[in-house]
Formats: structure tokens, sequence, C-alpha cells
């Protein structure tokens, strides 16, 4: 089976930085890749030259069998989530949700059915006629995953999607996310700086820093690696209930 | 006891008023068939102007259409135009040098300018006829809607171009469907704007239309200039109707509250 995206020996620079330096990743069909690192360490610029949206200085970008070089961006099916919702401030609900197959002019009854139906999933039932500003934060990004996940893209890049919200939005978001990816069968690239998010989102994990990517084979190989806090959590939650 | 909002009512009333008085004056004026100082009222009425104004059969006609087609043109070009090229400099890396020439026309005064430009008018053919004054015209109102919709283009907007590429849109989808829609209002008020700019622009077109083309605003002062108030009354008339109906169509986007 071929992977949905491979990224071989990938390099960018920005004036004298090199913020990715010779990058390798491979992306299995049906799994969330966590990729961990600080802010400022260059993973939206991975994720953008992924998307098309930034060309790297070097390397190859595979989409399938194909080579990324050869489809313009709205050909990749890839699409990329950004922090901030961004829906469209003149469409309500239902029609920022069904975007994405407005653009292929699908037959207007099957949009209206597939969008209803993501409207479902989402939980936000009786609101495709609300118009984004009467929306809540989570809610918000609920809209934002519909409208990308209904175009059923090959790969999904979520730029830390929840790094706006509350706590209690956040972990709501998180297993919302979880359920619809195991029900939509989703490949994703999941990008944060939280350790603990990367563990709960991601089936397996990646780590940038200085450039470099190292990839964890599982969960566990990137506990037991050390390249973590989470050790240092662990031992923080165990000295407070021993206390207590 | 008069209540605040009575007091705003009343307030507002008084000042339309003011502003529809004039307009109201010029109306009386043009269909007056004598009316002379000191009488508060004409002694009678002819629609006589207005009938021969209406069959066509008089050159206030011809610049009524030519100013139309003048001002729609320049008031279309620079609103599209505008808009198209804002984005392109906004993003630009050299943002800021084209934003400061965008300004360099108001600056240096439209007249003047048009006047440093005028050699090469000639030299282009481009003197005393119609499309030399939408050129000329175009000098103000492109650079003015640039500057107008340099705000619009925001980082937010650019991110959300890029989202629209990843979910399959092409280049004029993203302009059918999110920039043109999001923009609407300000679109709207460039337009009206432009037009504007255009329909009373007096000096630039004396200039580059070399007397030749006889905008309706040049009729109003040509008719000033000959004392020939009850025709002035008229070509004004004529003159302030379209932006009132513009205002009037337009006052549901320019006044309404956005997203």
């Amino acid at each position: 089976m071929v992977n949905p995206l491979k990224a071989e020996q990938i390099t960018k620079s920005f004036g004298n930085e090199q913020v990715l330096k010779y990058l390798n990743l491979e992306l299995h069909k049906y799994e969330t890749l966590s990729i961990l690192g600080r802010s400022g360490c260059g993973k939206t610029t991975l994720l953008k030259i992924l998307a098309g949206l930034e060309p790297p200085d070097q390397g190859t970008i595979w989409i399938g069998d194909k080579n990324m070089e050869s489809l313009s961006t709205y050909q990749r099916e890839i699409v990329y989530l950004y922090q901030e919702a961004l829906l469209f401030p003149h469409l309500n609900v239902f029609e920022n949700i069904a975007f994405g197959l407005r653009l292929d002019k699908i037959e207007e009854k099957i949009i209206t059915k597939r969008t209803n139906k993501m409207i479902n999933q989402l939980e936000l039932d009786g609101m495709q006629d609300k118009m984004p500003h009467q929306l809540s934060g989570g809610q918000q990004q609920r809209v934002s995953f519909g409208r990308a996940l209904i175009t059923d893209p090959n790969v999904l890049l979520l730029d830390e999607p929840f790094g706006s919200l509350d706590a209690d939005t956040r972990t709501s978001m998180q297993q919302l996310f979880k359920r619809i990816a195991g029900e939509m069968d989703i490949t994703a690239i999941f990008v944060t700086h939280n350790v603990k998010e990367a563990i709960l989102m991601g089936d397996r994990i990646a780590k940038l820093d200085n450039g470099n990517l190292t990839m964890f084979d599982s969960i566990e190989a990137f506990v037991r690696s050390g390249e973590n806090s989470v050790q240092e959590e662990i031992d923080f939650w165990k000295n407070i209930s021993e206390k207590q | 006891m008069i209540s605040t909002t009575s007091r705003f009512t009343y307030i507002a009333r008084a000042i339309a008023v003011t502003f529809l008085f004039p307009v109201a004056f010029l109306l009386l004026l043009s269909i007056s068939d004598s009316w002379i100082f000191p009488e508060v009222l004409p002694e009678s009425l002819t629609f006589e102007r207005w009938i021969s104004l209406m069959n066509g059969n008089t050159d206030l006609f011809s610049s009524l259409i030519l100013s139309l087609g003048i001002a729609f043109s320049v008031a279309t070009i620079s609103t599209f135009g505008g808009f198209y090229v804002s984005k392109h400099l906004a993003y630009h890396p050299k943002r800021n040098l084209w934003m400061r020439l965008s300004y360099f026309p108001f600056v240096l005064s439209p007249i003047i300018y048009a006047a440093l430009l005028y050699f090469y008018f000639i030299r282009a053919g481009l003197t005393g006829n119609m499309l030399g004054v939408i050129l000329g015209q175009l000098l103000i109102a492109f650079p003015y809607s640039v500057i107008l919709f340099s705000g619009f283009w925001s980082k937010r907007i650019q991110n959300m171009e890029q989202l629209v590429k990843t979910l399959g849109g092409s280049r004029w989808q993203t302009y059918r469907r999110v920039f043109l829609p999001m923009a609407q209002g300000l679109l709207l008020v460039c337009f009206f704007q432009t037009f504007l700019i255009s329909w009373f622009e007096y000096g630039l077109t004396t200039l580059i239309g070399v007397g030749k083309v006889q905008t309706l605003t040049l009729k109003v002062f040509q008719y000033i200039n000959e004392a020939n108030f009850y025709n002035a009354a008229l070509s004004s008339s004529l003159l302030v109707l379209p932006p009132i109906i513009l205002l009037y169509f337009n006052k549901k986007y320019l006044f309404k509250k956005r997203w």
C-alpha cells in the first residue's frame, strides 16, 4: 500500500537561518502523526511546505505515488487548518461547512445530505443558520473541522488547532477529533508544542528540534526515549499525590 | 418635556432640511420662467427646459450621457482594478514603497500632476477626447481605490486565501466566493466615492479635455459664467441627482453594520 504522504530530504532557510535540515517524513494511511516542537522551531513552515503553500529549498514530496511538483495546491487534496478557525464571516454554519463541496460543483441534493450529516457528527445540530460571530471558539473550530473533513482530503494538516481554546473546550475538542478521526479514517499530521496533547492525539510521535525531525515508532518508544518531559510530569503528579 | 430621542429626531430632521433645501431650490429655479429679486417665489413656472432635455434636443443631454459614461468607466475600472492591484501591493515585499507612491498624486495635487503628464497625453493623442479624460481621472481615482482597499488585505485574509487553496479552490473561486462577498461593503463605498470623484471633477477634465469634452460639471461652470442661472440650475439639478440616487440605493450597504 502506498503511503499518502512522504517527504524526502526537505530543507528550508529564511535568510541565514536554516529552519528545516534534510528532513524525512512518512505518513501511514489512517494514522495521526503528532509533531512536537517548541514555538518557532519550524513546525508551521513544515506543514506549509507539505500543503504546497510554501516551496522547499530542496527535497521531494510524494502524495501517494505522485510527485507533488506536478500538482497545484488546489489539486493536492491536502487541507491545512490554522490555529484560528478562519470561518468565512459572510456565510452561515451550513454554507461554511459546504464550502469545499460548492467549489467542486457537486449536486445540491448531495451537498445538503452530506453537510447535514457532518453537522450532526460535529454535534452542531440546530446551528446551521447561525453566523460565525454567533458561535463560541470551540463551535467555530468544529465548523472549521467540518469544512475540511467534508472534502474527504488525502491528508489533514492541523497547526495547533486547539491552541487558542480554554482547557475544558480543548479537552472536548481533542475527544471529538479522536472520535471523528476514527469514524472517518482520517490521515492527519497534528502539530503541537504540548507533550500531553501530542501523546493524546497521535498514533505516532515525531519531534522537531533545531530543524531535525526525529520519528518514533510508537508512543511508548517516544516516552522511553527521554526526548521529552513526560517523566518529569509523572514525577510532578506523583509528588503532589504523595504530599496529600 | 422633550425626551432625548425626540430631540435627536428634531435635530436629524433639521439637518435633513438644511441639506435638502439647496436641492429643492435648484429644482424650483430650473423650472422657473422668471424669478427676479426681491420675489420670494417665481412669477411663473415652465417645464420647457426639462422637456427639451428629455427629448435629447440640448447639449446638456449629451453632456449628461458623457458624464455618466466617464464616471461609470472610472468608477468600475478603479474599483475592480484597485481591488486586484491593492492585493498584490499589500503582500509585496516592498509594500511600504508602493503605498507611498499611491499617495503621490494627492500630495502633488491632481491638477499639477496632470499638468506634469500633459506632454505625454498630447504625444499619445489623448487630449480632447473621452478616453484621455477617463485616463486622466483614473490618475486620481485609481490610487484612491488602492489606498482604500489596502486595509482589507490583512494576514488573516492571506491565511483564508491559503485555506481556500487547500480546500480545492482556484484563484477565480477565491475571488468570487470569498474576497468579493467579504469586501462587498467596501467595494460599494469605493465605487460610490470614485464615481463622485469623476462626476464632480473639473480642473483635470478641463486641462486634458481642452474644452472639447464637455462634462456636466463643465456645463454648470459655463452657464454660471454666462449668468444663465436657469440652465445652471437645470444642469446643477442633473449633477446632484445621480449621487442622490446612488446614495439611496446603496444606503443599506453603506450604513449597515457588517460582520
